[in-house]
């Protein structure tokens, strides 16, 4: 079944990736046993697009994005498979390669990243340090740059002397996002981006994140809990459930026709404000423990279609069911079957 | 602020106010966190208050469950105003009446409790608990929030149980006095995405079966519009409009409700972008508001008359209000009615 699989991906796989990560693995070395956070996967990210990823707290999603920025501190350990970004190998370059191509690359927005900036530096130091970090340009010039940059963000120049604690919430924000630009990177990384942040100023700011990646063309691998949020803005979607990638579509085809039993269920979990109100049902049961996650099928245990003798046993493989669309699930198998003899 | 349904409210909030002061004896500064907020809770009734973080519905919840004084207002129980009962006795048996869960599971139960501990407690504390059946009524708890086998569930301590069986435990307990109103606070925010329509759904059963009255504090309006019958809108510190949440979903008054919910991301639409692209404000400091509607500096409508006064609550139907100039003056037969 792997080989078929991996068949597939490659017909599927016909434009140029930017971000190719195969089979990552990433263990936590904890005091209670090894964690496998992270346990074989596989996704691409083309140009000019995003890719959400979602699943709920612990299924490995952030450590995903630590792991191909090469930014994971122990305990947590990369133990297997590639990432490579226009090529070059991402897990295999050397610290001082690494620093140049974090930034100039690949910028990273985190989570809370709102509060990461240094309090006692002001906002155009903290832009020019980045940007002196990595061009050969004076004081005077990376100000400049500094300013274009607010600007493009849609926070007046004129603040550039503010310290951080001087700004809502929404505003340093901004300026992260602004950091992250700084250098022109191909592809942003986004963990929750604005979960701390009120609606009215996410909607804000993912408007404008929308619009810069319009007039800039960088990638945005998008993080989030938030499925609603994750559907309306991203491009393609993976749905990860215990440390596996269960299902990738184009975000439309996630919400209204999903494939794998999680990721339905997930759909139907939270509710929205149009369309009819209907009973919700969440999913009965809590995500398994990493250290000793379940057999066959991680979400077996709560699965409602769950099929004896087959599920708790067989790992499902990623199986492609159109040249977009991927499921692992043992129901989608003949799906798959048929979408293979046509392709 | 009236009702289509004919009931009395079994807790009623009226003119509740609460200012907090911030500073030193230099510069004292008045917070006001909540002006004027009235709202009514009906048994067998949800009514979600609705507003971003700061906006005083927390502490509009803390009101109503006596962890904070109002620096003025009525909080009127069962037709008595009880924030005139301030003695030991009285408060134990308001809050044997009206309970609160909170948001955070992980931090409301005593790690070093079993769940047959952490609900033998308000058992006994309240009077509740009888002679030789404390630990039937402890798995009939268990069992009211589907904790199954209760018997198992009993014996756990907190961290042996996820955070939605955990919420599930704070609702027991809350449960444990036989509460006619249960006041919750984000209950669902920091669960997971699977988890919360479960938590939901236990509350709207409950509500259903046994006419409980909920107060559901959310920063979440598409969760309130599922789950609540009635949703208050606030903004800094001001209810600013009441209506059926199904209503205030279709067809918002308010300007700020516009705003709030052309923001709200809504996958069933797709994309859509510029909705909120106009509005750059923010949320005022509440030790910053003047007299006037707190959202005039934002509004796309503002008046003169916005700036210089909190507007009045202008009835729009049996089941809706606003407070906004907007809809002033009030329409003659509705205004004959109240």
């Amino acid at each position: 079944m792997t080989t078929q699989t991996v068949e597939r991906a490659r017909a599927y796989d016909t434009t140029r990736a930017l971000l190719k990560v195969s089979n990552l693995e990433v263990e936590y070395w904890t005091r209670r046993g090894v964690v496998r956070a992270v346990d074989g996967v596989s996704f691409e990210i083309y140009p000019n697009e995003v890719f959400g990823l979602a699943g709920e707290s612990g299924c490995g999603k952030s450590t995903i994005a630590h792991a191909i920025t090469r930014l994971l501190k122990p305990p947590a350990y990369i133990v297997g498979g590639e990432a490579t970004f226009d090529g070059a190998d991402i897990l295999r370059m050397d610290e001082d390669k690494l620093r140049g191509f974090r930034w100039e690359h690949i910028a990273i927005v985190f989570q809370s990243a709102m509060n990461s900036l240094n309090p006692v530096l002001s906002i155009r130091e903290q832009i020019t340090d980045v940007i002196q970090m990595h061009r050969q340009v004076s004081k005077k010039e990376a100000t400049e740059r500094a300013r274009e940059l607010l600007q493009v963000v849609g926070i007046d120049p004129s603040r550039i002397n503010s310290y951080p604690h001087q700004l809502s919430g929404g505003m340093r924000q901004r300026v992260v996002i602004a950091i992250a630009l700084a250098l022109n990177p191909e592809l942003i990384i986004m963990d929750e981006p604005t979960t701390a942040l009120d609606v009215v100023v996410q909607k804000q700011i993912i408007d404008e994140i929308r619009e810069l990646k319009e007039r800039f063309g960088f990638s945005i691998l998008f993080i989030t809990h938030d499925l609603s949020l994750l559907v309306e803005f991203s491009d393609r979607i993976g749905i990860m459930y215990a440390g596996e990638i269960i299902e990738t579509a184009p975000s439309r085809e996630v919400f209204t026709n999903p494939k794998h039993p999680y990721t339905q269920r997930l759909m139907n979990s939270f509710p929205t404000i149009s369309g009819p109100r209907q009973a919700l049902l969440g999913i009965p049961g809590s995500p398994p423990d990493l250290i000793t996650p379940p057999t066959g099928c991680r979400f077996h245990p709560r699965c409602p279609v769950m099929i004896q003798g087959l599920c708790p046993q067989v790992h499902p493989e990623l199986m492609a069911v159109s040249a977009s669309h991927r499921a692992a699930c043992h129901l989608v198998a003949e799906e798959a079957a048929d979408y293979a003899k046509r392709a | 602020m009236q009702n289509g349904h004919n009931m009395q409210p079994i807790l009623e909030a009226r003119n509740l106010t609460k200012h907090f002061t911030a500073g030193n004896a230099l510069s004292k500064q008045v917070v006001r966190a909540v002006e004027n907020a009235s709202l009514q809770l009906y048994p067998g009734r949800v009514t979600a208050l609705v507003g971003e973080s700061g906006s005083g519905k927390s502490t509009i919840a803390r009101m109503l469950v006596r962890m904070y004084e109002p620096t003025s207002g009525e909080l009127i129980y069962h037709g008595r105003n009880c924030l005139l009962e301030k003695g030991r006795r009285e408060l134990l048996s308001y809050r044997s009446q009206v309970q609160m869960i909170f948001q955070d599971p992980f931090s409301s139960l005593n790690p070093v409790r079993r769940v047959r501990d952490v609900l033998e407690r308000p058992l006994h504390i309240h009077g509740k608990a009888r002679r030789g059946k404390v630990r039937e009524q402890i798995y009939e708890l268990l069992h009211r929030v589907s904790l199954t086998p209760v018997e198992e569930f009993a014996d756990k301590y907190p961290h042996q149980l996820s955070g939605g069986q955990r919420q599930r435990v704070a609702i027991a307990r809350a449960l444990a006095v036989e509460p006619k109103v249960i006041l919750a606070d984000e209950p669902v925010s920091m669960l997971d995405v699977s988890i919360r329509m479960g938590i939901l759904n236990l509350m709207a059963k409950l509500r259903d079966d046994e006419g409980i009255a909920f107060l559901y504090v959310t920063h979440d309006i598409a969760s309130a519009r599922y789950f609540a019958d009635e949703t208050l809108v606030m903004y800094a510190g001001r209810i600013v409009e009441g209506s059926t949440s199904e209503e205030l979903i279709q067809d918002p008054k308010h300007p700020y409700t516009q705003l709030l919910l052309s923001s709200v991301p809504d996958p069933a639409k797709g994309l859509r972008t510029g909705a909120a692209r106009a509005d750059k404000g923010e949320v005022p400091d509440l030790a910053a508001v003047g007299n006037g509607c707190p959202f005039a500096p934002r509004c796309p409508h503002v008046m003169d008359i916005c700036r210089q006064a909190m507007p009045p609550v202008t009835p729009l139907n049996d089941d809706r209000w606003v407070r906004c100039y907007l809809y002033e003056p009030v329409p003659e037969a509705v205004a004959a009615r109240n």
